[in-house]
């Protein structure tokens, strides 16, 4: 089922300290393709969780349109949307067992939807065979890990065959081993169901790793949209720079003069056809190689090895942060001698941002 | 061992055929709401099929029954609040309603809804003065302040020596005191009745107030209170070589001031309501307690009683709680909230 | 390592109190235990110098006593009565409550309001409110002057007049009227309990259940009810408790002959018996009753807590 988004816009009337209202989602148009994983990405109060809200129908927009396939839905309820929810803490019944709680939408079914017993029961092996807890089906949530809670929530919510599968923050009750082998699940899982799926998450990692297309926010913005391979590669603004990535990309102040990219007193790259203006820089850790005539000149503080990777903790003076961090294949490091760091720059890997506006400047075009 | 698993599985949801039965019963009940989710959801049903002009209606349709449905559910809910609301405040209003009227008024055979014959303030001085009422004021006020306080001293002691001071025996003697909470008061009336016979405190202020003074319920709610305040505090006072009542005053009590002030106003209304030990006790006019002298000087109601003159007497003895209340509602309803116990 | 300046320290703390403890509670505990199996044990008596058997007589006599059967039957009615509607009604109302904005907490003010009440002040309203007021009850020449608000009410809506509290007036019509009375008084700490229950419930059961398509018969029975059920059995436990010990309200309404004019005592219970034994100087018996309402309670509590440990578990 595709999902269209068209100028979605969530106003919280007088919700802050002083007073007056917040824009938490600001004309949000995206169109969802069927079948496809899609993550909604930005820091905590971005507005992605109520996106994700409105799309369920548990919160009305304040202006725009929801379009499941060809269907305006915008004032339906949840319940005649044929969406799966999975919330962030799972909203597990405490008090029924896993079958229990898998039945529970099965037998709100009504009309020609209306399920027999039997049927019900097949359904519900079904599903917890697809998450793998069909094991498990006689306990109470409280009887089961973290992860098992979590597949048991995504049962549940696939009960019912959605047609779009919504996942609130759906890692980060996990510690960290389960949150690496759950979103494989969920990639697993939507794969297998071929389910249009849509989830919110503020860690960029996990977006990147699974989705087949994240949406960047920011203040209730969307700042871009793509292939996580294309955002990272080719950032729309400072902001996407700097949250996609680990470790983060390194920030610089600098300038352009001459159609050549300057920090403090090093020309580290060219930038044909830009105009001279003050600019911020971004450098992405991997885009540093170790080499004699280099143009960056780096004061080295600290070596720490990863094992395949070396990453060199050194300073600049143009630098925003008191550090930058460069990674460096493990075979070079000996090329770096003494505590000064010479480094070229890949081209792919700088990229420059207007001082005000924070938006991209495009070399060479 | 599928199929036996699986029969497992219908015995587990057994429950759902109860949950049918109820739900139709309120078919009965509420037949058009009923109707229409299910043709609602006989419309949804065949979507894939329809048309897209079909689908587009049926979901304006679906939609517009959605809000006249939970429109109709707010309705309801307000209509059904108020009513209970105005049940709960009825026999307030029908109190100073009552109190307003001459006795002639009140017997009129229809009843008049707001005092007609002129607002008789009369009958509250009236009450005031049949009842007692001045004396009785006194009597209980005195009571309820003097056992407050020296109930606080005695339960603030104890809170913290079970919360901050370690001695051989301690979560026994505690649990022990917990264990006395389960047993109904009207045991212990029976010997200290005759205890405090024996003292010879039969009708003085004493055995309105000594009795009473230890509840551990209140040294419990205290002692909880207590050990929410870090231990490093207590430590910190001791090297800095503050005694231990200094201690309390300037940082413990400060702390658990809230409390302090539930368990006070608990304790007056305790003694604003106590009925059956004072009768008991101190029947006698000199120290009888509010309650008793309210119920003492109306207790005939097939007589000739003068109504009006006895609900004037019964609102002045609600208001001072009334008042309490409405300016202290907040400690009120936590202190309630934790103890269920009434006064 | 306890030192042992702290040792007496604290035992000069925990003094008065315990000192009040031994003499008004831990004794009476003994003492009541020792009087009831003392047959015909009484305080007056035993000052004279007159020995007691020992034995259980006390408690063989309380449960023969006509009285005490009675007692029994109208505390148990009356709790029983009470407890499961002021419950439901409570319930009910938090849930309407819980789920309003407008006027929430100014409804939530006034349903805590009969909680700071005497309830032998507001028990006299009552008594008004259903009090004929006239004379001749019952005979040729009855004269009415009025009937009470309530029986004003029930003629208006073209319904007979009953005769709720006046001499002549049935046993029902008496339990009805103080089961009212109680349910009105019982109501603010229900409530109360139940609407912080309902509060404290996470929100996102109820945006789960929304997205299934629950209806709202069903998140009340199948989601409300059981996550709230620890509240409900403490207030079903709390309400048995209180409705075991029921005594004032019934002076309230009906003075302390607790019964109508021409059927004093008819509306006694337990705790009324036990102090009625009291006053007689019949210590004995009322140990032994005493024992017997601490046994019922008990019992009652004990089981319905293992009943709810059954049902209530997560």
């Amino acid at each position: 089922m595709k999902v269209t988004l068209e100028n979605l816009t969530k106003i919280f009337p007088n919700k802050n300290k002083s007073g007056s209202e917040v824009i938490a989602v600001n004309d949000f148009t995206y169109e969802i393709p069927s079948g496809k994983l899609i993550g909604l990405l930005g820091p905590s109060g971005c507005g992605k969780s109520t996106s994700l809200y409105m799309i369920s129908g548990l919160q009305k927009p304040s202006s725009g349109k929801i379009y499941f396939g060809d269907n305006d839905v915008t004032e339906l309820s949840p319940e005649h949307r044929k969406i799966g929810l999975v919330f962030q803490n799972y909203a597990l019944y405490p008090h029924m067992t896993v079958m229990q709680n898998i039945l529970f939408p099965l037998q709100n079914l009504k009309g020609e939807d209306k399920l027999t017993k039997d049927q019900m029961i097949e359904r519900a092996y079904e599903v917890a065979k697809i998450v793998q807890i069909d094991e498990f089906m006689d306990r109470k949530p409280s009887e089961l890990s973290g992860g098992q809670q979590q597949r048991v929530a995504i049962a549940r919510a696939l009960a019912k065959y959605p047609e779009v599968l919504l996942l609130d923050e759906p890692l980060s009750n996990l510690d960290a081993r389960l949150r690496l082998q759950t979103r494989e699940e969920i990639k697993r899982i939507q794969t297998q169901t071929g389910i249009t799926t849509i989830f919110v998450t503020h860690d960029q990692e996990e977006a990147m790793s699974i989705s087949d297309e994240i949406v960047v926010m920011k203040l209730g913005v969307i700042q871009q949209t793509g292939k996580p391979q294309e955002v990272y590669d080719n950032p729309a603004n400072l902001f996407v720079a700097k949250f996609l990535g680990t470790p983060p990309i390194n920030v610089f102040e600098g300038k352009v003069e001459g159609g050549k990219v300057i920090i403090g007193s090093d020309t580290v790259a060219d930038a044909a056809g830009v105009a001279d203006q003050e600019v911020w820089i971004g450098i992405r850790p991997e885009g540093f190689i170790l080499d004699s005539k280099g143009t960056m000149n780096c004061e080295v503080q600290n070596v720490e090895v990863m094992g395949r990777d070396v990453s060199i903790v050194s300073k600049h003076e143009g630098s925003v942060n008191p550090t930058i961090r460069s990674i460096i294949d493990a075979d070079f490091i000996s090329k770096l001698k003494g505590t000064e760091a010479k480094f070229t720059i890949k081209k792919n890997k700088i990229f420059i941002f207007n001082k005000e506006t924070e938006e991209r400047i495009r070399i060479g075009e | 061992m599928k199929k036996k698993e699986l029969e497992e599985k219908e015995v587990q949801i057994e429950e759902t055929p109860v949950v049918e039965e109820i739900k139709e019963e309120m078919v009965q009940d509420e037949p058009d709401m009923i109707k229409e989710e299910k043709e609602r959801s006989s419309r949804v049903a065949p979507v894939v099929m329809a048309s897209e002009e079909e689908q587009n209606k049926d979901m304006a349709k679906i939609v517009s029954a959605q809000k006249v449905l939970k429109v109709v559910f707010k309705v309801l809910v307000y209509l059904f609040l108020c009513v209970m609301a105005l049940a709960v405040l009825f026999p307030f209003y029908w109190m100073i309603n009552s109190s307003l009227k001459t006795l002639a008024e009140y017997k009129r055979p229809v009843p008049t809804f707001f005092p007609a014959e002129g607002i008789q303030w009369g009958n509250y001085a009236e009450a005031f003065t049949a009842a007692n009422l001045g004396t009785l004021f006194i009597n209980t006020v005195f009571v309820g302040i003097v056992s407050t306080i020296l109930s606080l001293v005695i339960t603030v002691l104890s809170a913290f020596a079970f919360a901050r001071l370690d001695f051989k025996g301690k979560n026994i003697l505690f649990a022990a005191l917990l264990a006395t909470m389960m047993i109904p008061g009207e045991l212990f009336t029976i010997t200290n009745y005759t205890t405090v016979t024996n003292l010879g405190w039969l009708s003085t202020y004493v055995v309105l107030i000594v009795p009473f003074l230890v509840s551990v319920f209140y040294i419990y709610l205290l002692r909880q209170n207590f050990l929410q305040i870090p231990n490093e505090l207590y430590l910190a006072a001791k090297v800095d070589g503050t005694s231990d009542i200094k201690y309390l005053w300037k940082v413990m009590i400060p702390l658990a001031l809230p409390t302090l002030i539930s368990i006070t106003i608990l304790k007056m209304m305790g003694a604003w309501n106590s009925y059956i030990w004072p009768r008991l006790v101190a029947n006698d006019t000199a120290h009888s307690m509010i309650t008793n002298g309210l119920r003492n000087a109306f207790t005939d109601t097939t007589g000739d009683v003068n109504y009006p003159v006895q609900m004037a007497a019964v609102a002045l003895v609600s208001l001072p709680l009334f008042l309490v209340f409405i300016f202290l509602r907040k400690y009120i309803m936590k202190g309630v909230s934790r103890s269920g116990l009434k006064g | 390592m306890v030192d042992n300046k702290q040792q007496w320290k604290a035992w000069l703390y925990l003094a008065p109190a315990l000192v009040l403890l031994l003499i008004f509670t831990v004794w009476p505990i003994i003492n009541t235990v020792r009087m009831s199996l003392l047959e015909n044990y009484s305080g007056l008596r035993a000052a004279a110098g007159e020995t007691f058997k020992f034995g259980f007589n006390n408690f063989i006599q309380v449960v023969k006593y006509k009285q005490f059967v009675q007692c029994l039957i109208n505390t148990i009615l009356l709790t029983v009565l009470t407890v499961p509607i002021s419950t439901l009604l409570a319930l009910v109302i938090s849930v309407c409550l819980n789920s309003i904005k407008f006027l929430s907490r100014f409804l939530q003010t006034i349903f805590f309001l009969p909680y700071v009440t005497n309830s032998i002040a507001i028990g006299m309203v009552f008594a008004a409110m259903f009090n004929i007021v006239g004379s001749f009850f019952g005979t040729q020449n009855e004269i009415i002057t009025t009937a009470g608000i309530i029986n004003n009410v029930i003629e208006f809506f073209g319904g007979h007049r009953i005769n709720w509290i006046n001499a002549g007036s049935t046993y029902a019509a008496n339990i009805a009227v103080m089961t009212i009375y109680i349910v009105w008084n019982a109501l603010p700490f229900k409530i109360l309990i139940l609407l912080g229950g309902l509060q404290s419930v996470n929100k996102q059961y109820y945006d789960a259940a929304k997205v299934d398509g629950t209806s709202r018969w069903r998140v009340f029975w199948r989601i409300t009810v059981p996550l709230l059920s620890p509240m409900i059995i403490y207030v079903v436990i709390t309400g048995f408790i209180g409705g075991f010990k029921e005594y004032s309200s019934i002076v309230g309404i009906f003075g302390e002959t607790m019964g109508p004019a021409d059927a004093s005592g008819r509306l006694n219970t337990m705790v009324g018996f036990i102090y009625d034994a009291l006053k007689t100087n019949k210590q004995g018996r009322a140990s032994a009753a005493a024992l017997i309402l601490f046994g019922i309670i008990l019992v009652v509590t004990l089981v319905q807590l293992r009943w709810s440990k059954k049902r209530v578990h997560y």
